[in-house]
């Protein structure tokens, strides 16, 4: 019985490079901060994948970065980053199914929750929160994970 | 400690998860009270709750019933939800200017929406509660939220009855003066 | 009567969160007709009262705790596996009798093993987006407007300020 113990210990074992390639590890999160206007044109070459996303919905002719940033995520431990204009950004890991991660987003002004919101986000998806205006621009903040 | 607790704790000192369940059945509701009573959101308030359970799974064993219980749990939710104010607090503050106090948005009593008005009181309360001490809030959440008496509050903050009533007294008093508007006699 | 009051306004407190004997409930309740001070203190500390418990009651009582079960059966699950690493670990001392005739059969099993468990992680590496990004959305203070498209694939979330919000952070 011990002999047949140990040798599953070592089958588990030669398989432990292949699990922990998929376990639970942390999750990134580029974090990208634009302003959007009609005020001169041009794409900045950071939001160049996102260029067809943002073009098939908004008119915009200018988009210009402002923040860009990597966080990483792990289960249940909030980051939070400012972003403008005068606004918190808290990322939490919430959940992860296969490898799409379930990440909790909340913006806060002046610690007054202003957006709640759960999205599922796979390598290579993003999401953009926008709508608040900054001098003639629009604050766009995109959420993307890397492929 | 009631003989039915007292079996349930037994029980999940040894790893069952169901006793477990029956505890959180029990006490999910009350510890949600305290720390909803420290962060003032439903959101942290719930996280808060997850993770004192958690912790109390694996720390369950360490209880060897020199206390009751609940108080027990009671001081490792007040301790979790502190411990939690404190991380946020080191997100750089947005503009509020600590010096002179709460800044009411300029136009907020020309909005008509009294759920905004409400939301702005209830926000108020927050920031006068985050003026006191841990041990001062604690005392007055444990005695105004939780309704716990001097000796039970002695218990779960682990000091003596005459420390509960002067962290009372000196928290009501600052607290009453931050509020003042609001809660003075006759209003 | 200023002395009497003093020493009475030391037991306010007390009275009002039930602490107090027989002999000073009576001199507490036989002061009181008399003096509007105390009166007011005691309003003020119901107020205050209200104030901080209201909130906390209302949202008690509203709350439906969900997944928060499941949540942490997950945490717990997740803190149970050093334990179960450390069991595994106690079986290394007997991999001398490895040497002996199990080698053929140990490599057999890893061979079948692998195949059995490459497809399943194959498909955990898979890089299939779920079908819709946002779960839910919550705001009370601004209307918004959630837009997604499965091509090209587009999810944005849009909050649409009140001009006063505007017009103090433009």
């Amino acid at each position: 019985m011990k002999r047949k113990a140990s040798l599953y210990v070592i089958l588990i074992l030669s398989l432990s490079p292949f699990f922990g390639a998929v376990a639970l590890a942390q999750v990134q999160v580029r974090v990208r901060v634009m302003e959007a206007s009609n005020v001169g044109s041009g794409f900045d070459s950071s939001l160049r994948d996102l260029h067809d996303q943002l073009g098939s919905l908004f008119s915009f002719s200018s988009y210009r970065l402002l923040k860009d940033e990597n966080v990483s995520l792990s289960s249940n431990q909030p980051v939070s980053l400012s972003i403008p204009p005068e606004r918190s950004l808290e990322l939490t890991l919430i959940n992860q199914h296969r490898v799409t991660a379930e990440i909790r987003v909340r913006i806060t002004r002046q610690g007054r929750e202003l957006l709640t919101t759960l999205v599922r986000l796979a390598p290579g998806r993003s999401v953009s929160i926008g709508g608040p205006k900054r001098g003639e621009g629009t604050i766009i903040t995109a959420l993307s994970r890397p492929q | 400690m009631d003989v039915n607790e007292a079996q349930l704790i037994s029980r999940c000192q040894l790893g069952d998860q169901e006793a477990f369940k029956e505890i959180f059945n029990q006490y999910h509701q009350k510890l949600y009270r305290i720390a909803y009573g420290v962060v003032r959101h439903r959101e942290e308030a719930l996280d808060i709750v997850q993770e004192v359970f958690i912790k109390l799974f694996r720390s369950i064993h360490q209880f060897k019933g020199k206390s009751r219980f609940y108080t027990y749990l009671y001081r490792m939710t007040m301790n979790t939800a502190i411990d939690h104010t404190r991380k946020m607090k080191k997100v750089p503050p947005l503009s509020m200017d600590e010096e002179e106090g709460f800044q009411l948005s300029d136009d907020a009593d020309k909005r008509p929406d009294r759920i905004l008005d409400h939301k702005e009181l209830e926000a108020r309360v927050k920031w006068a509660m985050d003026q006191l001490s841990p041990d001062q809030k604690a005392a007055l959440i444990f005695r105004e939220v939780q309704g716990l008496s001097y000796q039970e509050i002695a218990e779960a903050t682990g000091c003596s009855i005459g420390t509960v009533m002067s962290r009372l007294h000196y928290g009501r008093k600052k607290v009453q003066e931050l509020l003042k508007d609001y809660v003075e006699g006759g209003k | 009567m200023k002395r009497e009051c003093s020493s009475i306004s030391r037991l306010l407190e007390k009275y009002f969160d039930q602490e107090v004997t027989p002999e000073e409930r009576s001199l507490v309740e036989g002061h009181l007709p008399d003096c509007s001070a105390c009166r007011m203190a005691l309003d003020t500390m119901q107020n205050l009262r209200i104030l901080i418990k209201n909130p906390v009651e209302e949202a008690v009582e509203k709350e439906t705790f969900p997944w928060v079960w499941e949540k942490i059966e997950k945490g717990i699950q997740q803190k149970e596996r050093p334990v179960f690493w450390n069991f595994l670990k106690s079986w290394l001392d007997v991999t001398p009798l490895l040497k002996r005739k199990l080698l053929i059969p140990a490599v057999a099993a890893v061979v079948i093993l692998i195949l059995i468990t490459a497809p399943l992680l194959y498909n955990k590496m898979s890089s299939y987006p779920g079908p819709s990004v946002v779960e839910y959305v919550e705001s009370e203070t601004y209307n918004v407007m959630v837009y997604e498209l499965e091509t090209p694939q587009v999810t944005v979330i849009w909050l649409f300020e009140d001009p006063e919000e505007e017009s103090s952070t433009s």
